[in-house]
């Protein structure tokens, strides 16, 4: 047993942050601003090679699993999470297609923005080869195409629905926009209630992951501001009610962490993964219940400013989790596995104990 | 990365649970029902002896080594099965207990071969303790007040211990002084008073709310006398040993131990719980299912935090902030699901003899020994923002 990833994945996150040190987080407000990437970051995204991460090789991505994803999204995360979802051209709407048995040729060229969204997110169905429904927000305003994933079944669309732009509450750097599909013909239909539940817990790691890295950017952020910062004749840090919060948030943070780790080994590993990646994201959205207001918290009145980027990671981490059915969805669905099992509980490890 | 457990570990588990399931719950059960520790002439100490517990793993000089090393992780994970069947029980066990790494690690060769030899084969049951904690000092350690002071070639101690296991029946308690408690730790010294000495005693079983499987005790030290040659570690070792705190300060192997046992609890809390509401058709509520689904993912969470802890010792890295962590994020889970599986049996659990029940009576005590959780949360503060100490 090993908890830690190995050099290869380390030196691949280790670029991800990087990039997202240099080139995301200086420009997290203009980008916000913007409701778009500028062309300068996605050249450089291109460049080093995280765009494939987890392609197939034949497809000439890295061929990569889900490790790989959620200690680069970890990364990217902490950077700016809405950048991090523009720039993955295909993000987790990849999964359907590699999970259920999708033909990987027909996977969107690179560049182009593929949008998934599930029946979570708003009134959706496929039926007879046609989508309709209307999800009122998804955080883009441009894609190409979208996948579909309902149930059992997922299809891909190209054509036959708009989005209106929004304000949108928070990740704006990946755009905002209400989607409405109405009639739109369905393509590459795929049918595979295993595949489907994969893709799913695929897609609960990609958002769980990307919080992992706002609320780390938010734990980081307000201790060090915590250390500096002066009331009463000492850091605020040093007065036991904001260390022990503080304390507090980096466990929830450090134990979520090794949630998503868990769940994602399981997907690389072929195991069954659907409950863990609930439990997972779940855990992070909870996580971040704290972290994001308490990281507003410690900064006082200047935490509820635009100057610091603390208000930010409150207001996205919110948003991002409530994507794909957030904390109910994810309950319900590793809570009713985890209810049906009459085996003694697995816990986490790869094998039931 | 890799989650997976290592055959030769799940082995051990696996014979482990059979004991558990066999023998250790029902003892713990009966210990608890007759609000009692585990007496010393009960069968359950001559079978620990019988399974090959209750001794030390220390060999004299030239005797082959006793066993192969187990590393941290698996250690986490037995002792963590361990307490899901009884934590009690678990700690009544016969042995060398506390002390023994203190013995192995800081003794003479001279203290060694005297007091650890008998728990090489021991002849009956045998324990040995670590008297630490006094009636006005916890958590604040550098407070003890048992006073140690020359007298011709020994030691004259003075003072009250309490909560201390099994001290009644040990061969030999390693009793915590001080020479001057103006000086804090720096001043400190353990000192092994046998059983019988004159001075050491009455002891009064504690009566306790949970874990009543074992026995806590406290005592008083009246003019006890001591050989010098029952200074651990001799005088010597004192003035040249300054480099010993700050090694032993980067890493903890302790708090993990009992953030394992915590999360042995909270397991056996929530197969309780799910048991339960199978039995009694409540596994078709969300309400139910969404409290099964927070416990268990709370002790998924809570074990790996106490792995990462375990592995870091292992790989010999400094570990203080993550088996702080453990400490009390498991102690907490335990706590928050035996509480919660006491609320989904109901008014049931108010009986008082629901196995429930117990293990919301045992699992407190995971948030207090070993430090408290707020003990961690100022250790994890000094690494995080500096707290001063």
């Amino acid at each position: 047993m090993d908890l830690k990833p190995d050099e290869d994945l380390q030196l691949i996150s280790e670029t991800a942050r990087r990039f997202g040190e240099e080139m995301l987080a200086p420009k997290m407000r203009e980008a916000e601003a913007a409701g778009r990437v500028d062309d300068e970051t996605r050249q450089a995204f291109r460049e080093i090679g995280l765009a494939g991460l987890e392609w197939p090789e034949e497809a000439d991505g890295a061929g990569l699993g889900s490790v790989a994803r959620v200690l680069v999204n970890e990364e990217l995360g902490a950077a700016d999470a809405g950048a991090a979802l523009a720039l993955d051209g295909t993000g987790p709407a990849l999964y359907p297609i590699l999970e259920m048995g999708g033909d990987v040729a027909k996977l969107p060229s690179e560049g182009q923005r593929v949008l998934l969204v599930s029946e979570f997110d708003g009134d959706l169905g496929i039926d007879q080869e046609r989508v309709n429904g209307t999800i009122p927000w998804v955080p883009a305003s441009e894609v190409d195409s979208i996948v579909v994933l309902a149930g059992d079944r997922a299809a891909t669309i190209r054509s036959g629905f708009t989005i209106d732009p929004l304000r949108g509450a928070g990740l704006r750097a990946a755009g905002a926009g209400e989607l409405r599909i109405v009639d739109a013909q369905a393509h590459d239909l795929l049918e595979d209630p295993a595949g489907a539940a994969r893709a799913r817990a695929r897609a609960r790691l990609y958002v769980a992951s990307l919080l992992l890295g706002i609320m780390r950017a938010a734990c980081d952020f307000s201790r060090e501001y915590a250390k500096e910062r002066k009331a009463f004749g000492k850091p605020i840090g040093h007065h036991q009610a904001l260390a022990f919060l503080i304390t507090d948030m980096q466990m929830a943070l450090d134990g979520s962490r090794l949630l998503v780790h868990d769940a994602a080994w399981r997907v690389d590993s072929g195991l069954p993964c659907e409950s863990t990646a609930a439990s997972a994201l779940a855990e992070c959205i909870e996580a971040s219940r704290l972290i994001g207001p308490s990281g507003v918290q410690i900064l006082g009145g200047h935490g509820f400013m635009a100057d610091y980027p603390v208000e930010k990671y409150m207001r996205e981490s919110r948003a991002l989790g409530l994507l794909f059915g957030g904390f109910d969805a994810a309950v319900e669905e590793a809570g009713r596995q985890v209810c049906q099992s009459d085996a003694p509980l697995e816990l986490g490890l790869g094998e039931a104990v | 990365m890799d989650f997976k457990l290592d055959s030769d570990t799940r082995d051990s588990l696996d014979a482990l649970r059979s004991w558990g399931r066999d023998v250790v719950r029902p003892v713990g059960l009966e210990a608890d029902r007759e609000a009692r520790p585990i007496p010393v002439g009960h069968r359950y100490f001559d079978q620990c002896l019988e399974r090959g517990d209750g001794r030390t793993h220390w060999r004299p000089a030239g005797a082959p080594s006793s066993r192969k090393r187990t590393s941290t992780f698996t250690r986490l994970l037995l002792s963590e099965e361990f307490a899901y069947w009884d934590r009690a029980v678990m700690i009544a066990n016969p042995g060398p207990g506390l002390p023994e790494l203190s013995v192995i690690g800081g003794g003479t060769e001279e203290q060694k071969e005297r007091f650890l030899l008998p728990f090489v084969d021991p002849d009956r049951p045998r324990w040995a303790c670590f008297a630490m904690t006094e009636p006005g000092a916890g958590s604040d350690a550098a407070a003890i007040a048992t006073r140690a002071e020359k007298d011709g070639d020994g030691w004259i101690l003075n003072g009250a211990k309490c909560f201390i296991g099994s001290a009644s029946r040990s061969d030999w308690i390693l009793v915590q002084a001080t020479l001057d408690v103006s000086k804090g730790r720096a001043a400190q010294r353990a000192f092994f008073v046998e059983q019988g000495a004159e001075g050491l005693g009455p002891f009064k079983i504690e009566k306790k709310m949970g874990l009543k499987a074992y026995e806590s005790s406290s005592f008083t030290l009246e003019n006890v006398r001591v050989p010098a040659a029952n200074l651990l570690g001799g005088e010597e070792r004192y003035g040249k040993k300054a480099g010993f705190k700050t090694a032993m300060s980067t890493f903890n192997a302790g708090r993990p131990v009992i953030a394992a046992n915590a999360v042995g609890i909270a397991r056996a809390a929530l197969d309780e719980t799910i048991r339960f509401a199978r039995k009694n058709d409540l596994l078709g509520r969300a309400r139910v299912r969404d409290r099964i689904e927070t416990i268990s993912r709370k002790i998924r969470m809570a074990r790996l935090v106490c792995l990462r802890a375990g592995q870091l010792a292992d790989e010999a890295r400094p570990n203080i902030i993550e088996a702080s962590m453990s400490k009390a994020m498991a102690a907490q889970v335990a706590q928050e699901a035996t509480s919660a599986g006491l609320e989904l049996v109901g008014v049931t659990g108010g009986r008082g003899d629901y196995l429930i029940e117990k293990l919301y009576r045992d699992a407190k005590a995971m948030d207090i020994v070993e430090g408290t959780g707020q003990i961690q949360r100022m250790i994890i503060s000094r690494s995080l923002v500096g707290l001063p100490r």
